[in-house]
């Protein structure tokens, strides 16, 4: 079906010059008719869809209403352009073709136009089937998705895990603002199974959450409500007495909030740009058996150097305060150590434990400084070698429980002993935009008795998936 | 752990000797617990104060789901977790306690199947009248079971308790019983057990086993527990020599702390 919208009123021809008009023309082609064309001064008469389904017109309008106030042809194209993006980020369309055209027919004007959008829209269901094998287990999940549901640019997910040790299922409902598709509202059904070898316990949660998502100015904000039944238990006869302690059932009802700056070029390999994300959660006032404050925060810098290479930095941290004299949930403590914190420290391996345990801490702070280097001699330059790099690097953290009826200097001096680091090199691969392989060798230091380092303390080779 | 790797480990518990800080684990008693695990738990604690072994209450709302089987009472000893009493039993005869080692084995078969009466009646009769009497489940059952938690978690363990329960009683042939009929096997079990201690202070003359300790336990915990009907404590007390059985256990081994059951 065809969708015209009508132009807004023409205010006359434009005799001003503009700075367009100064800029040099696009390298000279024989057909006359487009010399004509080019920075001409036009008037957008008609913006078209085509190939609309169940798609609803008025989300459309927003996205492509800019079109309307191009001045001259090189305007047109841009605007144009940016509307296809617009267009093809609300994830209702498998394609979208731009065509614009002299305007014809009675109310044409010489210099008007007509824009067309031809978009193909998504299938109305799409089902996808995966086998993933990982950490002693294996599953498959099975996910169905239905896009654009209600022809507003709305998505309902089903995911379904089968796995040898667990099942988990979820349902999520995703419902942008027509015109406004950073702000959107994301409803959420679950039922999560996880195994945490390092404390010897299994955790089943039951929950849902709603979601908003907005931005406001440079920062995004996100406001959440959680509800979830959880239900741990213990992983093997043979878990610590501490960890059988935990077991049993307890309701969470939390209410959290999250801003975030970001300006990376990349979200796996940043060249350039920054991070910043502060997360707060509060449970317990709107009903639940846990009760506490939580407040985390992410911060990482990244800056490009001489010889191509990017030097990174990062820091992270939080503290759980618990609220109303009860004491914290293994569940709700931070954990550290591993890959993706300190390397050279076994998973979530540092920190209070009992018994081999690791019952993770009510405070904790990393650190990282990387150095990323194209591989020596930039072996297959230009192709498969760019996926590589080379990787030096410095960890640091800390993680343990505070007296909260102690100062704040008193915390700090208590973050600050016992401190673990690590330092080593490596290779590290990227797949695609989603993951990173590492191979590393890595010294861990200042290990406290108690923590689990991964190989030698001499130093070890790891890999890891990200 | 595999039996074998569990023969091992019961190996090396042996070597220790009872610990002084022993505990044994149960629900809240105020608000939580019910009927049939508070007559387990004082069934396990009048066994150990039997055999002399010092152990310290603690009441926890997570107490079933800590122990390693799921069922109340269980004990923290060194580094061992066990639970319910047949266990607990095996465990201290491993340590070198025991109260019936001076059973010939005629008495012993005999111990054990009136052990397993008093189960398989009692018990069975207890978690009846508690989950599948609705009054009862109502009033008392799943107000208690579910108070430390908070809504809507509260009645979804309560009801999923509830149907648990209610589905291993069809699964023994007890779905279709009524509370007379419970209460008519309760009279019959107390009856058998009567006739055995007839005027013996203990089941086996001189000397308790865990058998009476069981006994003990059970009725005891009926007779002063309030229900919504006093029937099941009314049919019990009829019974004299048993009365003064619990009455004489009660005296001999927890008089000592006032706050004890």
């Amino acid at each position: 079906s065809v969708t015209s919208l009508d132009s807004i009123p023409m205010h006359g021809r434009d005799l001003t010059v503009h700075p367009d008009d100064l800029m040099e023309p696009p390298e000279q082609v024989n057909d006359s008719k487009q010399e004509i064309l080019e920075n001409k001064d036009v008037v957008v008469q008609h913006v078209n869809i085509q190939g609309l389904g169940r798609t609803k017109e008025d989300l459309l309008g927003y996205e492509i209403s800019d079109v309307f106030h191009s001045k001259n042809l090189i305007d047109v194209m841009r605007k144009a352009h940016i509307a296809r993006q617009r267009l093809l980020r609300l994830g209702i369309f498998k394609q979208v073709e731009v065509l614009i055209d002299t305007s014809e027919g009675t109310d044409a004007l010489p210099n008007g136009l007509d824009v067309t959008f031809e978009v193909t829209e998504v299938k109305r269901l799409t089902g996808s089937y995966n086998t993933m094998v990982g950490n002693n287990e294996g599953s498959m999940v099975l996910g169905l998705k239905l896009p654009n549901t209600f022809g507003r640019a709305e998505k309902l997910t089903f995911q379904f895990s089968y796995g040898t040790k667990e099942t988990s299922y979820g349902l999520s409902f995703f419902k942008p603002q027509p015109g406004n598709f950073e702000r959107n509202l994301t409803l959420n059904l679950y039922k999560v199974t996880g195994q945490f070898p390092w404390s010897s316990l299994k955790e089943t949660d039951k929950g849902m959450s709603a979601e908003l998502n907005f931005p406001l100015g440079v920062t995004n904000h996100t406001l959440k409500w959680e509800g979830v039944w959880r239900e741990l238990g213990c992983l093997a006869r043979s878990a610590s007495f501490a960890v059988r302690e935990e077991s049993g059932h307890s309701l969470k009802s939390a209410l959290s909030h999250t801003v975030s700056i970001d300006s990376r070029n990349s979200a796996i390999f940043p060249s350039r740009g920054a991070l910043l994300q502060i997360n707060q959660e509060l449970a317990g006032y709107t009903g639940g058996d846990a009760s506490f404050l939580k407040e985390d925060f992410e911060l990482q810098v990244n800056r490009r150097l001489f010889w191509d290479s990017v030097l990174s930095a990062s820091l992270w941290g939080g503290m759980l305060y618990p609220i109303g004299g009860q004491s914290s949930s293994i569940a709700d403590r931070f954990y550290l150590g591993g890959p993706t914190s300190v390397r050279g420290f076994g998973m979530y391996s540092i920190g209070p434990q009992s018994e081999g345990d690791y019952l993770g801490g009510e405070a904790y702070w990393a650190g990282g400084l990387h150095l990323y280097t194209p591989l020596p001699f930039r072996p297959g330059r230009g192709g498969f070698g760019d996926l590589f790099r080379t990787h030096f690097f410095l960890n640091a953290g800390n993680l343990c429980n505070l007296n909260y009826g102690d100062g704040p200097q008193a915390h700090l001096q208590k973050l600050a002993e016992c401190i673990r680091w690590s330092y080593g090199a490596g290779i590290v691969l990227r797949l695609g935009n989603i993951a990173r392989l590492e191979l590393n060798y890595c010294v861990p230091m200042g290990v406290q008795s108690g923590d689990r380092c991964t190989g030698t303390r001499a130093g070890h080779y790891n890999s890891k998936l990200l | 752990m595999s039996l074998a790797a569990e023969a091992f480990v019961s190996q090396i518990a042996a070597a220790e000797p009872w610990p002084e800080n022993a505990t044994l684990y149960q629900p809240l008693k105020e608000d939580q617990i019910l009927l049939s695990d508070c007559a387990s738990s004082l069934a396990v604690q009048a066994y150990l104060r039997m055999c002399g072994l010092p152990v310290q209450v603690v009441c926890r709302a997570n107490a079933e789901y800590m122990s390693p089987s799921g069922k109340i009472p269980f004990i923290h000893v060194g580094n061992q977790v066990v639970s319910e009493l047949g266990p607990i039993v095996q465990f201290t005869k491993a340590k070198g306690h025991s109260l019936s080692d001076g059973l010939d084995d005629v008495q012993r078969a005999e111990m054990k199947a009136y052990m397993e009466l008093v189960n398989n009646m009692l018990l069975t009769a207890e978690l009846f009248i508690q989950w599948c009497d609705d009054a009862t489940a109502a009033e008392i059952s799943r107000p208690r079971y579910s108070s430390p938690y908070s809504w809507p978690l509260n009645n979804i363990l309560a009801y999923q308790k509830q149907w648990e329960v209610r589905r291993k009683m069809n699964a023994i042939g007890w779905g279709g019983k009524t509370l007379e009929q419970v209460y008519e096997d309760v009279s019959q079990c107390c009856q058998a057990l009567s006739q055995r201690l007839g005027t013996q202070p203990y089941f086996f003359s001189k000397q308790p086993t865990e058998l009476d300790a069981l006994v003990f336990g059970h009725l005891f915990t009926i007779i002063t527990t309030r229900l919504t009907s006093g029937e099941l404590a009314e049919r019990i007390k009829g019974f004299s020599n048993l009365l003064s059985f619990c009455r004489r256990i009660e005296q001999t081994y927890f008089e000592d702390k006032s706050s004890s059951t």
